[in-house]
């Protein structure tokens, strides 16, 4: 009776791991530094591509991938890099952490891959880093923008949009020019990234000369924001605008909940807006919201890269692009496509000298160049909610930058 | 009432017999010989792994042996004692923050957590002996420590409660938890991740502890305490009606588990090297329960045949979905497996029983009486 059920489970459990590795591994010779030698052969070039393609990261990280996915199949139609096709391997890193450092052993080690793009949040990153960083790869991360990731991490980080610092402070000079001194300031406290969102731009916006009229945090899991309001709803002078540090997934609620209470003024916030639930969610709430992000994707307002951008994205997954993150895995992929090219190689660390030198490099979020610092120097896009779409607010280059 | 069908698993009742025939034979089937050869086959095993030098398998050895640590305790907190804990991750992510505050060097230090009171400021456990990371060792040993201590002033409280009152209650105690990691800054960063832990843990480590963890588990269960937590799990009347204190057991259980909890918090915070806060949440929570439940609540050896057969089963689901481009089929397939086992064995692959190896081995080789 025991073993009845013991001895199928078992069976079913080995055979499948069988099947799947005889599947995904077919190539165990490939070491971590193999790659260097067979330039010649007309193998394809493998990139990893890390996302988390489901769990709360997925509204992100999907798009950045089709984007990634879209341009490794434009790139190979265009005859490939150095006349070999690119492979971009995606595995889906699930959110979850003891995952997200697996399947950076599984490039670097069964894949063998030779350089690695993906994600769009701290965590994840820095959960895949280090195994990275040791390998001697290069890791491009499409989306994640927290400055410090390049110190955290090793010389092999590189960023592919910018750090929070700087759209920070873009947000906080074009809310002091625009809209007033007096600002109120809200972040998700659960979040590393509207954490830092929230510190850089407190102190671009207190440098500028403005007031802080009143700082307020809530939980990453929160749905009610009733307590916050009412706090603000008690300050005596009312605030000139509102910046609002917040996640893809409560930013719908929260601007909705805002205005429903009455508080009409300027929301501004950073490039977690950049999601179609802004819309869906807040409605006509969304009018007066004004966010930082890396690109306006609009067919209509945008540059004629990004348009398009927009009809082969449509015409590959049946859509427009989700939010700005498509286009930054879609820059990412091209990146280290041109890295691959100018070094002539896919010995890794040419790879990571070419992509040093990149300069004015023209991706569709913006042109790119890496200095010394291993996050480009790149323009901020400010959007702004108008008659339920999103329209041009400005193209900014913040005036100064908090240190990272 | 009161089907205790764990008896035949106890080794002192069920190995006396057959020790008749005397001599070599004896010697190689008497269980401590068993165990041993058991004991060489992983240890060979790890050290064939080990010389692989393949990281990935390497890994997933790991982590296999971190979540069996979590089910093992776990199952000595709830399956042992009928008192379902929801908030033991709490206990982890006080491990994991604990032991990789204490070990994280001088410099970095200084670096990253800048506001430390002077007197952790000043306390590194980075230290060797030899080659052997004895700093690594005492910050685990003294990060669970503290944990299990607040294991007791937490269980002296809860475990007076029973049934989904406790479930209730641990699962707050989770998000106190979590509330405080995110607002003392000035230890944890709050919600800023916590990087660059130095990677000590390795596929020795972990296996070391989740050996002497599988050892203490098996013992306590039957020992006297053991038998007074199965006794007042099946009916704490009766057990109280035959001179058995319900608190002692309880509590007991619920601070070995904490420890040991805490000790799988540590390893994974040195094998992972970067995490937050929200990383020891329900997602956790709900992967080692799922892990127990298939198992089997209250089987030793349940708790890791449940482990092997999820980790197993999601990194072969994993694989598959590369391959098919299916991305969040494996989650669906799991959860499924997961309704299937439940509907079809109510209390998991093993209920109650255990594997004994000693009998696993004798059956082929006794001579019929």
């Amino acid at each position: 009776m025991k073993t009845k059920f013991f001895i199928p489970v078992v069976l079913l459990i080995v055979s499948l791991l069988l099947m799947s590795c005889g599947g995904a591994a077919p190539t165990p010779s490939s070491s971590s530094s193999g790659a260097s030698g067979e330039a010649a052969s007309s193998e394809p070039i493998k990139i990893g591509g890390g996302f988390a393609l489901t769990g709360d990261e997925s509204a992100l990280d999907l798009p950045a991938a089709n984007g990634a996915k879209l341009a490794a199949k434009e790139i190979n139609a265009a005859g490939g890099v150095l006349d070999r096709q690119v492979d971009l391997i995606v595995h889906d890193s699930q959110y979850k952490m003891d995952v997200t450092a697996q399947i950076a052993k599984q490039f670097v080690e069964q894949d063998g891959v030779v350089a690695v793009i993906g994600f769009t949040d701290t965590d994840s990153v820095l959960a895949a880093g280090p195994t990275i960083q040791t390998a001697g790869l290069p890791f491009i991360t499409a989306g994640a923008t927290s400055p410090k990731i390049p110190t955290q991490v090793g010389d092999e980080m590189f960023l592919a949009c910018f750090g929070d610092n700087v759209q920070a402070a873009a947000g906080a000079e074009y809310g002091f020019n625009n809209f007033g001194k007096n600002a109120y300031l809200l972040w998700d406290k659960g979040v590393e990234y509207t954490t830092l969102l929230g510190g850089y731009f407190k102190d671009r916006f207190t440098e500028l000369g403005g007031t802080i009229v009143l700082e307020d945090q809530y939980d990453d899991d929160a749905t009610d924001f009733s307590a916050q309001i009412a706090k603000i709803k008690a300050l005596p002078d009312q605030p000139d605008f509102y910046f609002i540090s917040a996640m893809p997934y409560n930013v719908g609620p929260v601007i909705k909940q805002f205005r429903d209470a009455g508080l009409t003024g300027p929301i501004v916030g950073g490039d977690g807006y950049d999601t179609p639930d802004l819309l869906s969610v807040a409605g006509p709430a969304a009018e007066n919201v004004f966010f930082t992000t890396h690109a306006l994707i609009d067919s209509t307002g945008g540059t004629d890269g990004i348009k398009k951008f927009i009809a082969d994205y449509n015409k590959e997954y049946g859509h427009d692009p989700e939010n700005a993150f498509a286009a930054l895995g879609y820059d990412t992929m091209y990146l280290i496509a041109d890295a691959i090219k100018r070094a002539g190689s896919t010995d890794a660390a040419a790879i990571k000298k070419a992509i040093e030198e990149t300069k004015d490099y023209a991706g569709i979020t913006g042109s790119i160049s890496f200095g010394d610092s291993h996050i480009p120097q790149k323009g901020v896009t400010i959007i702004a909610v108008k008659d339920g779409k999103f329209t041009l607010g400005a193209e900014v280059v913040p005036e100064k930058v908090p240190a990272p | 009432m009161s089907t205790l069908d764990d008896r035949p698993a106890n080794p002192a009742i069920g190995e006396v017999r057959p020790n008749k025939r005397g001599g070599v034979a004896a010697l190689i089937q008497s269980p401590v010989a068993i165990r041993l050869g058991a004991l060489l086959i992983l240890a060979i095993g790890l050290s064939l792994l080990h010389l692989s030098g393949r990281v990935f398998w390497q890994g997933l050895v790991i982590n296999l042996g971190i979540f069996m640590i979590l089910v093992l305790s776990l199952n000595l907190a709830s399956g042992f004692t009928g008192v379902f804990s929801l908030g033991h991750i709490g206990f982890m992510a006080l491990g994991a923050y604990g032991s990789a505050i204490l070990t994280l060097p001088l410099a970095k230090k200084a670096d990253y957590l800048p506001n430390l009171p002077a007197w952790l400021a000043s306390i590194h456990f980075d230290f060797y002996l030899g080659p052997f990371p004895l700093g690594f060792l005492l910050a685990t040993l003294l990060a669970a420590g503290l944990v299990a201590g607040v294991a007791l002033l937490v269980g002296l409280v809860l475990m007076r409660l029973s049934g989904h009152f406790v479930a209730v209650a641990t699962l707050g105690f989770l998000v106190i938890v979590r509330v405080i990691l995110f607002n003392a800054d000035n230890f944890t960063r709050g919600s800023r991740t916590f990087s660059n832990v130095t990677p000590y843990t390795g596929l020795w480590w972990v296996w070391f502890w989740a050996i002497l963890t599988l050892y203490v588990v098996w013992r306590l269960k039957y020992s006297a305490y053991g038998r007074a937590m199965l006794a007042q799990r099946e009916d704490a009347l009766a057990a109280q009606a035959v001179g058995l204190a319900i608190m002692p057991p309880r509590l007991l259980a619920f601070v070995v588990s904490a420890f040991f909890t805490a000790v799988a918090g540590s390893l994974y915070a040195h094998f992972i090297t970067s995490f937050s806060p929200t990383v020891f949440y329900f997602d956790l929570t709900f992967r080692v329960i799922t892990m127990l439940i298939v198992g089997g609540l209250g089987s030793v050896s349940g708790s890791v045949l449940g482990t092997v057969v999820i980790i197993a089963l999601a990194e072969a689901l994993r694989r598959l979905e590369d391959v098919t481009l299916l991305y969040g089929m494996s989650q669906i397939t799991l959860a499924v497996i997961f309704i299937v086992i439940i509907l079809f064995r109510p209390n998991g692959l093993l209920g109650r029983r255990e594997i004994v190896l000693a009998r696993l081995f004798r059956k082929g080789g006794e001579p019929s009486p």
